[in-house]
């Protein structure tokens, strides 16, 4: 299983709008094990198909505290259960070294298929909550960094290319 | 998602062993809920340590709590809990681990600046130095007091000794050894005989279980990806005790089951793998927060379209029953969990005597809700990891006397104890956790 590259803000391609998984089939399997072996090795506790290029609606996720709990979603629609709100200070693969805080809602429902094609839904909180929402966004085209002020987002990209630079 | 680093410099595994412990004394919180929140803050080659001074100072707080009182002058304030949980890590390390005496004193005196309390470091100092002079006479001070003696709380010590006799004193030591690490291997992967075989080629060392027929013991604990089958969900970590609960249900085909406090979903996979072609299963548990737990578990079994989960109270099936009643219940009951002290040595210190009347009362309030729930013909399984009678054996006894069409099912099986009701597992050294099963059939109407 190959450990797959991550696109890094601002690359343009994390703006892309993913389609939905049209059949769960053994290409999309394998896939979603090469993204658990991509997540497990950055080290993440969630990563979306669109940090990989891919523009497909399928996330992974692994929040619990020994890496133990791998957790697949296919075209996932979240609804929030209340207007109560939770901060918590996120990071991301594609945007690496830097953490905000982030608030969001915080009692959520999830509905998505996993890896067989069968319909699931999930009421998590914690965490969990948290990264759901996180990995939806990237399927939307949208990254944490756009929750936080223009001033900081632009330190961030700034900071980044000058990386990027550097390492090519 | 990455979640943020902690911002805070690491912590080491006394100071933060001393923190915690300060929280089940003050607090009586569990280490169940403190341990994870506390291990990402504690720097990674300490962990383990951490989690051993834990365990350990709680699994011999009944020996260690003593030789203190006759050490320590005057009686610490209550706010300064913090510096008993010092003490005892201090006197664990002498005692119990490989750490040479002086650098555990040295390194444990250094606990009380971290915690901002200076002024106890002469104390710790002087307490641990003076039961390395005074060992002997302290440990002969002891010798005829039964919770030294077994390292257990008073009413523990009266409650098993009374129930269980002869068998007491190997109850009291297997409850203070390092649980035994033992996994259940799903029959359409291998057998347990040949999962030995698969193991031989990643170097572990196992037995199979004499009890489960699905069962194995590693020698060793390990982590769990390094062992065959694991990911792909062909084996599950659970005690032996737990295994047996499955094969008494009888599982047949297209049968309708309840797990009925199911969390964190072990013996709900265990149904599935029993019986491939099971209706479907409602496994039902009191907190959302655990379901979540019980959805992950069945994930990574691939068996979460079979199961369907529902938040509610046992007690009140009227809140989420649908009206279809089960061909088999699985009650696996709220409890002491007094079976598998080895595995939560806080239980000794948080479990009081009054808990108990007030567990089987709800053991018993549950039984008699979930009882119009089954079909005539039907079966349930009472379970706890209880080694209390009563909230075993009284409570079936009870029930069966207040229900005309209840009938107990005597078990054919070589574990347990036979109780008048049902059959009692004791914890053993090296082998299961203590266990209660009782096995009750509903009368044709």
């Amino acid at each position: 299983m190959p450990i797959l590259d991550i696109l890094e803000f601002p690359d343009p391609r994390l703006r892309t709008v993913a389609k939905d998984v049209a059949s769960v089939n053994d290409a999309i399997r394998t896939l979603i094990d090469d993204m658990f072996e991509t997540m497990y090795a950055a080290p993440g506790v969630g990563l979306a198909a669109t940090q990989i290029n891919v523009h497909q609606r399928l996330m992974v996720i692994d929040t619990s505290e020994e890496q133990d709990q791998p957790l697949v979603f296919i075209n996932p629609t979240v609804a929030a259960l209340d207007e109560v709100l939770h901060e918590y200070e996120e990071g991301c693969l594609s945007v690496p070294g830097f953490y905000e805080p982030v608030s969001r809602p915080e009692h959520i429902r999830v509905t998505a298929l996993d890896r067989n094609g069968d319909r699931f839904t999930l009421e998590p909180d914690g965490l969990l909550a948290v990264c759901i929402q996180h990995e939806i966004d990237h399927l939307n085209g949208k990254l944490f960094v756009d929750y936080v002020s223009p001033l900081k987002r632009n330190r961030i990209k700034k900071k980044l290319e000058k990386a990027h630079k550097h390492n090519a | 998602m990455t979640p943020a680093p902690s911002t805070k410099a690491p912590q080491d595994a006394r100071t933060a062993a001393a923190k915690t412990l300060a929280r089940v004394f003050a607090h009586n919180e569990s280490l169940a809920s403190l341990l994870p929140a506390t291990l990402p803050s504690v720097a990674e080659s300490e962990r383990s340590f951490y989690q051993q001074l834990c365990y350990g100072s709680l699994r011999w707080f009944y020996q260690l709590n003593p030789l203190l009182s006759s050490l320590v002058p005057k009686p610490l304030k209550s706010k300064d809990s913090d510096i008993q949980a010092v003490l005892l890590i201090g006197l664990y390390q002498l005692l119990h681990s490989r750490v040479p005496d002086h650098a555990a004193i040295a390194a444990t005196v250094e606990i009380t600046k971290r915690l901002k309390k200076p002024w106890a470091s002469k104390l710790v100092n002087g307490v641990l130095r003076n039961f390395q002079r005074q060992r002997e006479q302290l440990f002969s001070e002891q010798k005829s007091n039964p919770s030294f003696i077994s390292a257990h709380p008073k009413w523990l010590v009266n409650s098993i000794t009374e129930s269980w006799l002869n068998e007491a004193s190997s109850v009291f030591d297997a409850n203070n050894q390092q649980p035994p690490f033992s996994l259940r291997i799903n029959p359409a992967y291998c057998s347990p005989t040949d999962y030995l075989l698969k193991l031989q080629t990643v170097n572990k060392d196992a037995k199979v279980t004499p009890f489960s027929d699905v069962g194995v013991t590693l020698a060793q604990a390990c982590d769990v990806f390094t062992l065959p089958g694991f990911s792909e969900g062909s084996v599950s970590v659970q005690d032996e005790a737990a295994q047996l609960a499955a094969s008494l249900l009888d599982l047949q085909p297209g049968q309708r089951v309840l797990d009925a406090c199911c969390a964190p979903g072990g013996k709900t996979g265990h149904l599935l793998e029993t019986q491939p072609q099971l209706g479907p299963i409602v496994a039902l548990d009191l907190e959302q927060k655990r379901l979540t737990r019980v959805f992950e578990n069945l994930t990574r079994l691939g068996q979460t379209d079979r199961v369907e989960v529902i938040c509610g109270d046992a007690a009140e099936p009227s809140k989420w029953w649908d009206g279809v009643s089960f061909d088999r219940i699985l009650l696996d009951a709220p409890c002491s969990a007094t079976g598998v002290i080895r595995r939560h040595p806080d239980i000794k210190l948080l479990r009081k005597p009054a808990d108990i009347d007030k567990l089987a009362r709800l053991q018993l309030q549950i039984l008699q809700a979930l009882w119009p729930l089954l079909k005539p013909g039907g079966r349930l399984v009472y379970a706890t990891c209880s080694v209390i009678p009563l909230e075993n054996t009284r409570v079936i006894e009870q029930f069966i006397t207040t229900q005309a069409d209840c009938n107990e099912f005597r078990l054919d099986v070589t574990w347990g104890l036979e109780q008048t009701c049902g059959r009692q597992l004791l914890p053993q050294h090296g082998g299961n956790d203590g266990f209660y099963y009782a096995v009750l059939t509903k009368l044709d109407a």
